[in-house]
């Protein structure tokens, strides 16, 4: 067992979201929405915070303005980490953990952008970020790297789009339940398939939904948690994880890359692996990482997920249910409740494990698998249970 | 310390200052510890650095070998011969000249060159005709214009031996292809 000295220290008190939609705010709006309705939830009040991460998403508030915004007194640790949420969300933790702050503020806006949103290009107020040299179409990285993968993975598996879609129709039919998702309308095979290509063989329903919205949590001790209002949810075990060949077109196969390297140093530092999860939400910033997540944390086997989801697929639900007992993204994740970057993930299962989560919720909730990122370089996840 | 890549790399243009070069390939992301593969291209060559102390290859250029720590990388040319191992098609991006997003999109190739396992190339791939090039398929370099600048591309080194429909015990990405 690896150390783990930080595992059930630390807990997660308040969660605060603007919801997802196609707005007209600023990032720094939706973010002081968020900040404070987390703060609030959590039962504190702007005198309590002593720590802002600011996650670095693009046109995102850095950490100092967040505190002026949110007229605090004055933070002992502050910080702007890498987008994706466990990289703040473990930036918060062990700051408490080590001392630097008590009661620390994660903030995380996200705003469709004129890269990932043909519509962003038409808004003058989005415009601005976008640069006047254009990049190569012949690039393996970002979004191409999901598309380039996805082919060699059906090419060497033998795959069809059919576990592709379970995920996306999937994500539909748990948003339908969720006030905060985006896209609540339910997404039937048919449409999925005559889904407009963007990046064969992806379509437009494997690639998460551009919106605007923020969310926002709390951490702070789980000693102090057992004082606040919210039933604590603690971290169990948290990690990041990037694996050395890590460049896009060098990756020498999808037998070893981040997601691997997350799921061995997951379960070298938890007592509660998949047997004991009742809660599972695999990020799906494309379609192709929810199935290679359900594949590295053993769900199934490497090229198993198009035989495991037919299998576990509750088809009055049209959704999937891992034993008739786990379902994934109840949110509706980041295809259907926006493309949150993992925040809506983490949310979702921190509200599920307080029981709070109305006509989604997953009876008798106590521990979640949340993991966030795709393969290169923010592959990351963590264990959360309840108190 | 010495960099070879500045004191021993000739520009092969001869004459293409580094703020016409940075011009000339505008959008594609050069920078210094690139800048020689991009001169190559501009004399035909494909470049690679490998190390002068391990011999290894490594992609995409950087200052240093990953295995040995040697800073006595050099860009090498190599022979363009490989096999498509990553495959897509675009079907919107950013304008570019030459390139169609529609009639079936633009493809995108990642090619394993027969230097070294797992040493790879993105480009694109024309010349396949009535083929649909495919994941496996061996392919020979062959540098594409755009507007002065040279594309990484590939075609089928064995043109008569692609005269065969998608091989059907595969799965083919055509069959997801939209037709807009
Ligand atoms: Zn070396």
């Amino acid at each position: 067992m690896a150390r783990s000295p930080m595992k059930d220290q630390i807990a997660i008190v308040g969660v605060g979201s603007t919801g997802f939609s196609r707005g007209d705010r600023s990032p720094l709006s939706l973010a002081l929405e968020a900040s404070t309705a987390a703060i609030r939830d959590a039962g504190l009040t702007a005198a309590d915070i002593d720590g802002v991460v600011a996650t670095a998403e693009a046109g995102a508030a850095s950490a100092p303005l967040v505190v002026s915004s949110l007229g605090l007194t004055e933070v002992s640790h502050h910080s702007r980490p890498a987008p994706l949420i466990m990289f703040s969300l473990l930036d918060a933790a062990q700051a408490v953990f080590a001392g630097t702050a008590d009661h620390v503020l994660i903030v995380t806006p996200v705003m469709m952008s004129s890269w990932n949103s043909r519509r962003a290009t038409q808004d003058p107020w989005r415009r601005g970020a976008r640069s006047s040299i254009l990049p190569v179409p012949e690039d393996s990285a970002n979004a191409n790297a999901y598309a380039t993968w996805a082919g060699r993975y059906m090419h060497e598996f033998g795959a069809s789009k059919d576990p592709f879609a379970r995920i996306a129709v999937n994500s539909r039919s748990n948003a339908a339940a969720n006030e905060l998702a985006a896209m609540r309308k339910p997404l039937s095979f048919d449409e999925y398939h005559a889904g407009r290509m963007i990046r064969t063989p992806l379509n437009m329903f494997d690639m998460d939904y551009p919106a605007d919205g923020a969310d926002a949590f709390v951490v702070t001790t789980a000693q102090r948690a057992a004082q606040l209002p919210q039933p604590p949810v603690l971290i169990h075990a948290a990690t990041t994880g990037v694996y050395g060949k890590n460049t896009e077109d060098q990756l020498p196969s999808l037998k070893r890359h981040g997601q691997h390297v997350v799921v061995d140093h997951l379960k070298a530092r938890s007592d509660l692996w998949i047997d004991d999860v009742d809660l599972f939400y695999p990020y799906e910033g494309f379609t192709i990482i929810a199935l290679s997540w359900l594949e590295n944390c053993g769900f199934c086997e490497m090229g198993g997920a198009e035989r495991y989801l037919a299998e576990h697929w509750n088809d009055e639900r049209q959704r999937i249910e891992i034993d008739g007992r786990i379902p994934l993204n109840t949110h509706g994740g980041s295809l259907s409740e926006g493309a949150t970057r993992g925040t809506g993930h983490l949310r979702e299962a921190v509200i599920q494990l307080r029981g709070q989560a109305g006509a989604r919720q997953v009876e008798g909730a106590k521990v979640a698998l949340v993991t966030p990122g795709g393969f290169f370089f923010n592959s990351q996840g963590a264990i959360l249970r309840s108190a | 310390m010495a960099d070879p890549n500045q004191s021993e790399q000739k520009p092969a243009d001869g004459d293409l200052s580094d703020a016409e070069l940075l011009e000339l390939f505008a959008g594609h992301g050069v920078y210094r510890d690139n800048a020689a593969q991009y001169r190559g291209r501009l004399d035909g060559q494909l470049l690679i650095n490998r190390c002068a102390d391990c011999a290894r290859y490594h992609q995409p250029p950087r200052p240093m070998c990953p295995n040995c720590w040697s800073f006595d990388v050099v860009p090498t040319p190599v022979s363009g011969r490989g096999t498509i191992h990553l495959l897509m098609y675009l079907h919107a991006g950013p304008p570019a000249d030459g390139v169609d997003y529609h009639n079936g999109g633009h493809p995108v190739v990642v090619v394993e060159l027969e230097e070294q396992e797992h040493l790879r190339v993105t480009g694109t791939v024309h010349e396949f005709g009535p083929n649909e090039p495919s994941i496996g398929d061996a392919v020979e370099l062959d540098f594409l214009d755009r507007g002065g600048a040279p594309i990484v591309a590939f075609r089928p080194s064995h043109p008569t031996e692609l005269n065969h429909p998608t091989k059907p015990d595969q799965p083919s990405l055509q069959e997801h292809r939209s037709q807009d």
